[in-house]
């Protein structure tokens, strides 16, 4: 037998072989398929499977695996701020958003050199330049579905009073009155956190005015603010077109008010086109029709994006750009807008299904072509996102009639100059 | 002397197995290795980092002393969380004691049904403050909630128990108060059945009032009890997170902004750990403030009394 012959030193050599080998065959068999890890949006019961399908596609063009995980915008983000507060390396890629990406840009490696001037040209120009650091001109992320929000009304009510969906601020007040009572309300908007904010945000600049003036000082509070913000809580408050419980809604409460067939009137993202077109998630199928945001002195609403970003700790950084490639790609923005109508960052995809699409569908896509266009962001101005969560809290206030909204908007633009001095804003 | 007899460390010296501190201190090393790793030091680096500029945004971390507990105090939103916060702790801590105490002399009697009652009392404390909150929030929906739905079958005016400043903040008192009373019912429950029974069965032979025993036998004789509970409920109401956020995210514009909300706002909302560590540490110095005066207030009145 063979282990009679065995010595000492044949066996200690023998176990260190097995060692060795137990130590760096994992290793070397690592090596020849890469893998990353991302932490990635999703949202309603058919996202998951749409994450699936871009990764298994990935992996069999490219033999990279992409071990991910899901989880829904709020958690998302602050996931990803816990991450970037520790220098995490966890995850290589991450799905982000322009609201926050100032919060982030120390932490996601600047993409610039990953993507040339050319392929950027094929991006919306909105999309891209609201995702730079205006301090080092670093692009933070690419812009993989562009948001912004046109009119969803019920049709069906609406030809039933012989009304016609609103064009202005006017027209929407006395269309919601007519349309409020019984149970039912003419419009819902969300008055809570951050949808609270983009709402006076698009208000704001629809009244003429913006977030900070040449000088990058706050201006919020000028008087097309305080008309903005009279105007939102008027809706709530004085004319009471809104259900009241509406200071305590967010996008998701917002989008089931106008699913369940409980208010006539919203403005909502894209997304809601498909989730209204679903009998699983939508008591309206049918019953429903698309329109332009309303506008004021301006038709100015938001015009941000959905966007896939580099972890500047990561080390697989060339094999992490080659999937936010992907992910970006024509092939993954037309399955996006298919299954899910998001709408595509591409100008050469959103080109192709506008000019693929008829009836309702066209029409929605060349309204949301239009208020892309003329789409705006708030600064990415440094401290900006510590105003925001202030910005949140004081349109509240005001919605709730705790202060008017003068007073509300003059003493967050008192403290909105000090955080973004504090924060290097104007150095 | 026998063996038994003699002092311990007599009987073990020169042995490798006397007992000595610094053998007492390895057996605990480990222990006290994890405790210093995930208590100590992150207590000690959050306090630290209250006093830098700890903004995600920044490029890098530097000194900036007392600045965040200044930016603090001097924000509008932290004055506004601090009455809250007073408010919420006082009204929530004085209900739930009084309820408390009340439901405990109440289920310590021999009632029918006590058992199952005793039993039911501990559903609340058991349920996830996360599963509470989202309980409420839908319990206290304007237009479809159950405690709406029951007023309108009543035809009694709805209330806008989310979307009023003060209905808010009462309604994350009413869930907070649903869920830790029964715990202090408990608590006082075992306080009750431990009492000597004598004093009572004399004052009661003496012919005095169920009250006049109460307030003059029962409740001195609880006092070690009734502090215990107090000290749990003021900790605990500056700890206070999962109910309120889950109920109203702080809102309606900070009415219902207790310092934890404040604090998490400030931490992954605006992405300022700086800040957020130095609401933690008031929220922190708040609750030893109380505590100091729950235990000092009795010990200096008794000084008073002794020197007057």
């Amino acid at each position: 037998m063979a282990f009679d012959r065995l010595s000492r030193r044949g066996f200690l050599g023998g176990s260190a072989a097995v060692l060795g080998a137990g130590t760096f065959a994992p290793r070397i068999a690592r090596a020849e398929t890469t893998e990353i890890r991302a932490l990635l949006i999703t949202g309603g019961p058919l996202y998951p499977k749409y994450w699936e399908k871009v990764v298994a596609d990935f992996t069999a063009k490219t033999g990279i695996k992409v071990k991910y995980d899901l989880l829904e915008f709020t958690p998302l983000t602050t996931k990803v701020v816990t991450l970037g507060a520790a220098r995490s390396n966890l995850y290589d890629v991450f799905s982000t958003h322009t609201a926050q990406i100032d919060s982030f840009f120390n932490y996601f490696a600047p993409l610039n050199e990953y993507f040339t001037e050319d392929e950027l040209k094929d991006f919306y120009q909105v999309g891209v330049d609201y995702l730079v650091n205006p301090k080092t001109k670093g692009l933070a992320a690419i812009p993989r579905n562009m948001d912004a929000r046109t009119q969803y009304y019920r049709s069906d009510v609406y030809a039933e009073h012989g009304l016609k969906a609103a064009v202005t601020w006017e027209d929407l007040v006395d269309v919601s009155q007519k349309l409020t009572g019984n149970g039912y309300y003419g419009l819902v908007v969300p008055g809570q956190g951050d949808p609270a904010q983009r709402t006076f945000s698009d208000l704001l600049w629809q009244a003429g005015g913006d977030w900070v003036d040449d000088a990058g000082k706050p201006s919020f509070n000028a008087a097309p603010g305080i008309e903005a913000l009279t105007y939102y809580r008027d809706l709530i408050q004085k004319w009471k077109v809104v259900p009241p419980d509406a200071v305590s809604y967010q996008w998701n409460e917002n989008s089931t008010q106008f699913s369940s067939g409980a208010v006539m009137d919203t403005f909502d993202w894209p997304g809601a086109f498909s989730t209204l077109s679903n009998p699983e998630t939508s008591k309206v199928v049918g019953k429903w029709s698309t329109a332009p945001y309303v506008r004021n002195k301006t038709a100015i609403s938001c015009a941000i994006s959905h966007a896939m970003a580099l972890n500047s700790m990561s080390k697989k950084k060339d094999a992490a750009v080659e999937f936010i490639k992907y992910t970006v790609s024509p092939e993954a923005q037309l399955l996006n807008f298919n299954d899910y109508s998001n709408f595509p960052s591409r100008l050469s995809v959103a080109k192709q299904v506008v000019s693929e699409a008829s009836g309702a569908k066209a029409e929605w896509l060349a309204q949301l072509e239009q208020t892309i266009a003329t789409g705006k962001e708030w600064p990415k101005l440094p401290g900006f996102s510590r105003v925001c969560t202030l910005m949140f809290s004081t349109i509240e206030r005001a919605l709730s009639n705790q202060q008017s909204p003068e007073d509300a908007l003059n003493q967050a633009s008192a403290e909105a100059l000090q955080i973004m001095t504090q924060a290097g804003a104007y150095n | 002397m026998t063996a038994a007899a003699q002092p311990a460390g007599r009987r073990w010296r020169g042995s490798p197995l006397a007992p000595s501190w610094q053998k007492g201190y390895l057996f605990a090393s480990p222990a006290l290795i994890v405790m210093i790793a995930i208590l100590i030091y992150p207590l000690i680096y959050s306090f630290v980092m209250s006093f830098y500029r700890w903004d995600l945004s920044s490029p890098s971390q530097y000194f900036v002393g007392l600045s965040n507990y200044r930016d603090t105090f001097n924000s509008l939103g932290f004055k506004q969380t601090l009455r809250v916060q007073l408010i919420f702790s006082a009204v929530t801590i004085v209900v739930e004691v009084a309820a408390g105490m009340g439901v405990a002399v109440l289920v310590n009697g021999r009632l029918r049904g006590l058992k199952l009652a005793r039993t039911l009392l501990l559903v609340p404390p058991m349920i996830a403050p996360a599963v509470v909150g989202l309980n409420f929030r839908w319990l206290f929906n304007g237009q479809y909630g159950l405690v709406n739905g029951i007023l309108r079958f009543l035809g009694l005016p709805e209330a806008p128990w989310l979307s009023d400043p003060n209905w808010a903040l009462a309604s994350v008192m009413i869930a907070d108060i649903w869920q830790n009373t029964p715990l202090l019912v408990l608590l006082f429950l075992a306080g009750l059945q431990s009492l000597p029974q004598e004093p009572i069965e004399a004052a009661q032979v003496d012919g005095a009032s169920s009250w006049g025993i109460f307030w003059h036998i029962t409740l001195p004789l609880m006092r070690p009890i009734l502090m215990i509970a107090l000290m749990l409920r003021i900790i605990d109401t500056f700890r206070t997170f999962d109910v309120v956020w889950l109920m109203t995210q702080g809102g309606p514009g900070g009415a219902t902004s207790l310092i934890t909300v404040n604090a998490y706002q400030s931490a992954f909302q605006s992405a300022s750990f700086g800040h957020a560590s130095a609401v933690s540490y008031v929220a922190l110095a708040m609750s030893l403030l109380f505590l100091a005066l729950l235990y000092g207030a009795p010990w200096a009145a008794r000084k008073l009394r002794r020197n007057s």
